[in-house]
């Protein structure tokens, strides 16, 4: 793993650079040399670590070049036997251990990692569906069409109100859009019945 | 997002623990592996490690040669959460400056957003800086926003990550009230 500790969001790629696991482009400035040296002309930005993401860094600040598309590539990067949550099903999860620790905070061994109260905040203020349960069982029907976990789960999460939002904020579905219009809207539909009013 | 995992740890428990019966040892690996976990804080694989759900499986524990603690393999699923490139979340401003803003999401603490990734938006000094469009939208501490992520780094010393996020494409920005991105009212 490349954990040099480089300053700012620069990373080296894995993999000595022909094209090993991935086609991440170095950052330069460092002065670390592993790979080719495209170096000069392209000032990419890699932030992720993990090298499987398939995408390379985005040039920040200025260069006009093949800029690679900000997408969501979810099953690239996640671990192994990882599932994706949507916001309000973590939610119900994370509610549901804050009632158990309401007994367990008896005993002072047992504790709670520092960032569930964050969390447990985050995911409140997140939680717009009445019924977790059927907004996962509505938005599966997209698995039909090829729409993966992760992109189902940021539709949830976003909380859209008509297509052009979902297909706005989710690059990855816009080239199959015609096929992916019609099932989005009904999606759409079915959500709307399924959200709290505020 | 928020990942659920299924996860194998190795829990030691000192010899101290062991002369108790079946139940109250079951109590202490579940609790030793609690505590593991609340000081695991984060992972670079998982992100922010939040709550432990379930526990599947103690195995059967080794001695361990010198200290004679027992090592027993325990399987069970934990909820994280972790920030993706190309993700679209939503987040806090708790600082505002002349390069950017920083903001809060969920466990993490560093998510920065660059003035040049804010299209359209001026800095504003004052006491109270903030950020000003011309259609009157503001970002100023407080306000909350949504952002794609750029991109998450893994700082191991500290154990966390660190973000970069942008709001440079549509229905991305302040919510709740705001004219331009959204509709929405939060809670």
């Amino acid at each position: 793993m490349s954990d040099k500790g480089g300053k700012g969001f620069t990373a080296v790629p894995k993999g000595k650079g022909k094209g090993g696991k991935s086609s991440l482009k170095e950052a330069t400035p460092k002065g670390k040399d592993d790979g080719p040296a495209k170096s000069k002309k392209t000032r990419n930005v890699q932030f992720s670590s993990q090298a499987n993401s398939g995408k390379g860094g985005q040039a920040d600040g200025g260069a006009k070049k093949d800029k690679e598309p900000l997408q969501l590539k979810l099953e690239n990067e996640l671990p192994k036997g990882a599932k994706c949550l949507m916001d309000c099903e973590a939610a119900d999860i994370l509610q549901g251990v804050q009632d158990h620790m309401v007994i367990l905070s008896k005993d002072p061994s047992i504790k709670l990692p520092v960032s569930f109260d964050r969390a447990l905040q985050y995911t409140e203020k997140s939680t717009n569906y009445t019924d977790p349960e059927s907004v996962r069982q509505v938005l599966q029907n997209l698995k039909t069409y090829g729409v993966t976990d992760g992109e189902i789960c940021v539709m949830a999460n976003v909380y859209p109100e008509t297509a052009d939002e979902v297909f706005a904020l989710l690059p990855s579905l816009k080239a199959r859009r015609i096929m992916l219009d019609d099932p989005v809207n009904d999606v759409l539909s079915e959500l709307a019945k399924l959200k709290k009013s505020a | 997002m928020f990942l659920k995992t299924e996860l194998q740890w190795n829990v030691v428990i000192p010899a101290e623990s062991l002369d108790a019966k079946g139940l109250m040892l079951q109590k202490a690996i579940i609790v030793r592996l609690l505590d593991d976990f609340a000081e695991r804080k984060a992972t670079k694989d998982l992100g922010y490690l939040l709550a432990l759900t379930t526990v599947e499986k103690i195995g059967e524990g080794k001695v361990r040669q010198h200290t004679g603690d027992v090592l027993f393999p325990v399987t069970f699923s934990a909820i994280s959460f972790k920030l993706f490139r190309g993700e679209i979340l939503k987040g806090v401003v708790h600082k505002v400056l002349k390069q950017g803003v920083i903001l809060r999401c969920g466990p993490i603490e560093n998510v920065y957003l660059s003035s040049s990734k804010m299209p359209d938006y001026n800095y504003v000094p004052g006491e109270n800086p903030i950020f000003l469009n011309a259609k009157s939208s503001k970002i100023e501490k407080g306000t909350t926003l949504r952002f794609i992520v750029i991109g998450a780094k893994w700082l191991e010393a500290e154990r966390e990550f660190q973000a970069l996020v942008g709001l440079h494409a549509d229905y991305l920005g302040p919510v709740s009230g705001a004219p331009s991105a959204s509709m929405y009212d939060l809670p």
